[in-house]
């Protein structure tokens, strides 16, 4: 037969409370304060010294002397308690307050070690968290780096696709600009690809400074000689003279032969151009005279004469497709042409508008009256001699479409 | 002889911000490298000088908050300020400090308080803004970045709250 189960209320017997004192109370420092209605420190007792309350005075107000109570009193409520609080470094003690009559009552009850352990477990527990922050803040900035990268590589792709599409374009251009060098001459060519305006070939008037230059004495001489030789002294002739007209800026018509048609002013506009066609000519017949010593230590007795003008032609495209030239028409060329046919070996023939022009920066020998073929009135002719003071230089003004 | 004014701040924040580490630069200017969290409450005192007058600051250093374990409000008892703490480097913690002002003004009332976004030395990881500071100093909230390892910004913003509590 079952026994009744003992009342819960039943008392514990004075040993059982004696054995639960001992185990509450063992290694802990306890201690307590009893203050009055006016809060003064009416006694203390226990281990006070552990907590660092050894110099308390009784009837003095507790909370001067025990700072960790200031706010807390008087209590609002009872008992009251405030857990885990390190009173001095290293001593946590549970705070336990209550009322008894008008006094208040306080006691710390110690609880490092049991302090320490929840330390020790929380400890491990923030590091793991903030280990799992640091980790995901890390992915977080390895993902921004990703997209980065890859926002890089799309921006490097397009950049391609540009340098890709200019290339093309400039390789379209340069192909275009071959094509147009192959029929006019390179400053046409090179404006026309600058200047993107094709109307330049459009024809057009304008005063213009016309040149022609020929050999004296080729056709004897290519008959004579060998077609090797013939074709040695025109390659030589030629790289002497090209890389003249182009430094003075000059548009080189034609070639034919040994013969040569330069004018200037257009397309490349320059106020100067008679002076221009007269320096040059003189820096042609520099360069030729060096070249025909050397022919003639070979045998060949060639001289070169130029013919120049100055007045309105016609410019444009003349040809048809598949073969344009840019080219002048008109009695300034023809006029150019025959003046380059009468002179001698050395001499630069200008007609009487080109010697006023040019008449403070050379030296000018008047040869009178010439009737050339396709005038039908003689024409008043100068040879140039020289520069003055051997003035050679070139006015750049650079370049603009007219 | 008269006492010293006596005031009781609560630190409060998210774990690991570095509201024991402030304390520490505060009442003893030095920073401690190893990071210590903190169980329960560590009660410390600082005498501060305003004007002509001595104040003993009672300053709580309660545990740090966390998604495990809530703030015991408790702890805020008597308090006449508290000082939110968040870290510069951690977002969360921000969001956290905004929560438990909060959480402490329905219970305790409106307070003097100041939030410190902490770790300013931790330039590299800082993701909190000028326009963040910027918004909440316009919602009337007294903030400023701190380092509890330089001690920028620390004893100016206790020393602000102290001058805010006494009014």
């Amino acid at each position: 037969m079952d026994s009744p189960p003992p009342p819960a209320s039943a008392p514990l017997p004075a040993q059982v409370l004696e054995r639960l004192r001992t185990l509450l109370l063992a290694d802990r420092a306890v201690a307590w304060l009893r203050m009055d209605e006016a809060l003064l420190l009416a006694a203390a007792g226990g281990d006070l010294g552990a907590y660092g309350l050894d110099a308390l005075e009784p009837g003095k107000p507790v909370v001067e002397q025990v700072h960790l109570l200031e706010g807390l009193l008087p209590l609002v409520e009872s008992p009251y308690f405030v857990p885990s609080v390190e009173v001095i470094k290293g001593r946590v003690a549970d705070l336990h307050f209550w009322l008894d009559g008008g006094e208040t009552w306080l006691v710390l009850l110690e609880v490092t070690s049991e302090r320490d352990m929840a330390r020790r477990l929380q400890q491990k527990a923030y590091d793991m968290t903030l280990l799992q922050e640091r980790e995901a803040a890390l992915n977080r900035q390895l993902e921004a780096a990703r997209r980065e990268l890859e926002a890089a590589h799309e921006e490097v792709k397009r950049w391609n696709r540009t340098l890709e599409e200019r290339v093309a374009a400039q390789v379209a251009e340069l192909e275009r600009m071959n094509k147009l060098k192959r029929f006019l001459a390179p400053s046409i060519a090179e404006m026309l690809m600058s200047s993107g305006d094709e109307n330049i070939l459009k024809r057009h008037r304008r005063d213009i400074a016309t040149l022609f230059c020929d050999l004296r004495g080729f056709t004897a001489f290519s008959e004579n000689a060998e077609p090797e030789e013939v074709s040695e002294l025109l390659q030589d002739y030629h790289a002497a003279l090209v890389p003249l007209i182009q430094a003075y800026e000059g548009t080189l018509d034609r070639f034919v032969g040994d013969g040569l048609m330069v004018f200037f002013n257009d397309p490349v506009p320059c106020p100067d151009s008679t002076e221009r066609a007269v320096r040059l000519a003189v820096a042609m017949r520099e360069a030729v005279a060096a070249l025909a010593a050397a022919w003639r230590k070979r045998g060949h007795q060639v001289g070169f004469g130029i013919g120049i003008a100055q007045g309105f032609a016609t410019l444009g495209q003349i040809g048809f497709e598949g073969r344009f030239d840019y080219s002048a028409i008109g009695t300034v060329v023809n006029t150019a042409a025959r003046l380059c046919e009468q002179a001698k070996d050395g001499q630069i023939l200008v007609t009487s508008r080109v010697a006023t022009v040019v008449a403070e920066m050379a030296e000018l020998a008047d040869i009178g009256m010439l009737t050339v073929k396709g005038l039908s009135r003689p024409l008043a002719v100068s040879n140039v001699l020289g520069l003055k003071g051997g003035d050679q230089k070139v006015v750049w003004l650079g370049r603009q479409t007219h | 002889m008269t006492m010293a004014v006596q005031k009781k701040i609560c630190m409060l924040g998210g774990f690991s911000v570095g509201k024991t580490s402030l304390v520490k630069r505060y009442v003893e200017s030095v920073f401690s490298e190893t990071y210590l969290t903190t169980v329960g409450v560590k009660i410390d005192k600082k005498a501060v000088v305003l004007g002509d007058k001595t104040v003993n600051l009672i300053l709580w250093d309660l545990a740090g908050e966390d998604d495990m374990s809530s703030l015991r409000l408790s702890y805020m008892r008597g308090a006449a300020g508290y000082m939110l703490v968040a870290d510069g480097t951690r977002p969360a913690t921000l969001e956290m400090a905004l929560s438990l002002r909060k959480r402490v003004e329905a219970e305790y009332g409106q307070l003097p308080f100041a939030l410190l976004i902490n770790k300013k030395d931790l330039t590299e990881q800082w993701t909190v803004t000028d326009a963040d500071l910027g918004k909440l100093r316009g919602d009337g909230w007294w903030v400023q970045s701190s380092s509890a390892r330089t001690g920028e910004g620390v004893d100016d913003a206790f020393a602000d709250l102290a001058t805010r509590i006494l009014g």
